[in-house]
């Protein structure tokens, strides 16, 4: 198993997709949440807390996870590749038994999608505090506190990236699974979150527990408001992390037993 | 069993049907240790899903095809038993040729000296450096190699290798594959041309439709090649009957076919025997031409359907 997790490793860090996921860590981490700190949240259109009160950092934060949509889309991307550009010929040649590729492929991307959490949560921490020494503001909340909400954060996003390589084994069309992806966290839950009755389920959809994991709310709340519904209770946030990871869980595990009767032609 | 049974492909009843389409059907054959065996037939005759069943892409329908007894997946070292190359392209175009050779050195779990030394064996080192998105079909069939040759395997299968190479690139893989052959590999290389392999390969197995036409040596397919002779004369009509009617030293014409006026094809005598009885009539005879029938017109006549051929 080790050769396979080196040779996915290896496949990874050989083609500039680790260089883009770099660029995306930065920008959805330190220049994003940097950016929005220097530029405050009481001046946003609709104004929204400040950095001074806790519910202000909290939704600050929060926002980053918008950007899930990015390891997930990598993940995909990772194993999609390999059958548009037919290198999955060989790599089923060189390790026949399927499920093995694919579990190395899911500890890699596992690994790399902690590594790629890591760097937003660095540098979206270092990004608010950096912010708001210069504006001269005390955060509303505890630096113990910000830093258990990017670590939940960068689980996240290493949820999704093992999320995105299961959609991708899955659908094996670059292009189908990159729209299911993005499609279904952009469209479908919002779709959900504004039906009354279904929006029930909400809290058990990846977004939702996306948003008990991060304790960001605020997109539920909006929706909440303005189709003057019930909003529907969030999960706790460690009932959340298992959701999320139930759903990578799942995700692995189609992508483990799936290809392993299918045709490569 | 003997030293070499390790490397014998065996092929039973193999049959595969995607939906309503049969691409092959109830094929056997046996791929001999130690020779280059070719796999021959027409575009869309089965030989690529053929190949992919022995190697487990794609999973028969019924029948089954080993490799030394076992099916690849069970191989104790797939990798370091059979190399193969299936497609024309099958490398990430963002990778550099001795990174992707990298990956798949990890994957068959060898040292990485083995990517220098494919890259050596396959002359490939001007472009080992260059991303792969910018190769010639020539550059992109020696990667391919070079991957399939990465775990030093004895049992090679290759899927038309010679599409899209120039004159050149065909010679230079005729040479490879006489290399690899003297040193005692097994190769299985498909081709639907016959005379781009006809000189490297000892055995042949040609299929039409997926089913099999004929197996066995090269030689036993050249006996099949059958002698004919084309016979120009103004008295054609005549001289078919006569040629029909009668017979010459005891033997009479197997075939007697015309061509076009003034033309007719014999088979089963020979010049001298036609000239004879053509003598004895009185019939005008212009020319008289042994047609060596050569193995490309006996191919072609094993892998043409016969019913599209009915004269």
């Amino acid at each position: 198993m080790n050769r396979l997790i080196i040779a996915e490793t290896t496949r990874l860090l050989s083609s500039r997709l680790w260089l883009g996921a770099l660029i995306g860590a930065l920008v959805c981490g330190g220049v994003m949440i940097g950016g929005l700190t220097l530029l405050g949240p009481e001046n946003f259109d609709p104004p929204m807390p400040g950095l001074d009160t806790e519910e202000g950092v909290r939704s600050l934060l929060g926002m980053l996870s918008f950007t899930v949509f990015v390891p997930a889309a990598l993940g995909t991307l990772a194993v999609t590749s390999e059958y548009r550009h037919r290198t999955i010929s060989f790599t089923f040649l060189f390790e026949p038994r399927r499920w093995r590729v694919l579990v190395a492929k899911l500890i890699t991307f596992a690994v790399a999608g902690l590594c790629y959490g890591a760097i937003v949560a660095g540098t979206a921490g270092a990004a608010l505090y950096g912010g708001a020494a210069a504006r001269d503001i005390t955060l509303g909340l505890p630096g113990a506190t910000v830093a258990e909400l990017l670590v939940r954060l960068a689980l996240a996003m290493a949820a999704f990236m093992v999320i995105g390589v299961g959609f991708g084994a899955l659908i094996r069309n670059q292009i189908a699974a990159l729209a299911a992806v993005v499609g279904y966290l952009y469209m479908v839950e919002l779709v959900l979150l504004a039906v009354p009755g279904i929006n029930a389920v909400y809290p058990y959809l990846p977004g939702g527990a996306t948003a008990s994991l991060t304790g960001f709310t605020y997109l539920a709340d909006a929706i909440a408001e303005q189709t003057s519904g019930s909003s529907s209770t969030l999960l706790s946030a460690p009932l959340g992390a298992l959701v999320l990871a139930g759903y990578a869980v799942v995700a692995a595990a189609l992508a483990v037993a799936v290809p392993l009767r299918r045709d490569v032609t | 069993m003997t030293r070499h049974d390790e490397f014998r492909i065996q092929v039973d009843k193999l049959t595969k049907r995607f939906g309503s389409v049969t691409a092959v059907n109830d094929l056997s054959f046996t791929v001999e240790p130690g020779v280059v065996t070719g796999f021959l037939g027409p575009n869309g005759a089965g030989k690529t899903t053929t190949m992919r069943m022995i190697l487990g892409l794609v999973t028969p329908t019924s029948g089954t095809a080993t490799i030394g007894g076992r099916p690849y997946a069970d191989l104790p070292h797939p990798s370091r038993t059979v190399g193969a190359v299936l497609d024309s392209s099958s490398f990430h175009p963002g990778h550099v040729a001795r990174d992707h050779l990298a990956v798949y050195c990890r994957m068959g779990g060898y040292p990485l000296s083995r990517v220098d030394e494919v890259i050596h064996q396959l002359g490939i080192s001007e472009f080992a450096g260059r991303k792969t998105r910018g190769f010639s079909t020539g550059m992109r069939q020696r990667l391919n190699l070079a991957t399939a040759l990465l775990g030093d395997a004895r049992v090679l299968l290759l899927d038309e290798p010679s599409n899209g190479l120039d004159p050149e690139g065909i010679a230079w893989l005729r040479s490879f594959l006489k290399g690899l052959a003297d040193q005692g590999r097994t190769v299985l290389v498909s081709s639907h041309v016959l005379s781009e392999v006809e000189q490297v390969v000892e055995d042949v197995v040609v299929v039409r439709r997926g089913e099999l036409v004929a197996s066995g040596t090269m030689a036993e397919l050249s006996s099949a090649a059958v002698a004919a002779v084309v016979v120009r004369s103004p008295d054609d009509e005549r001289l078919a009957e006569a040629l029909r009617a009668e017979s010459v030293q005891g033997t009479r014409a197997t075939s007697v076919e015309r061509l076009e006026a003034g033309a007719l094809r014999v088979e089963g005598l020979t010049t001298a025997q036609i000239a004879d009885l053509a003598a004895e009539h009185r019939l005008r005879v212009h020319e008289l031409t042994p047609e060596r029938s050569t193995l490309e017109q006996v191919f072609l006549r094993l892998t043409s359907d016969p019913r599209e051929s009915v004269r």
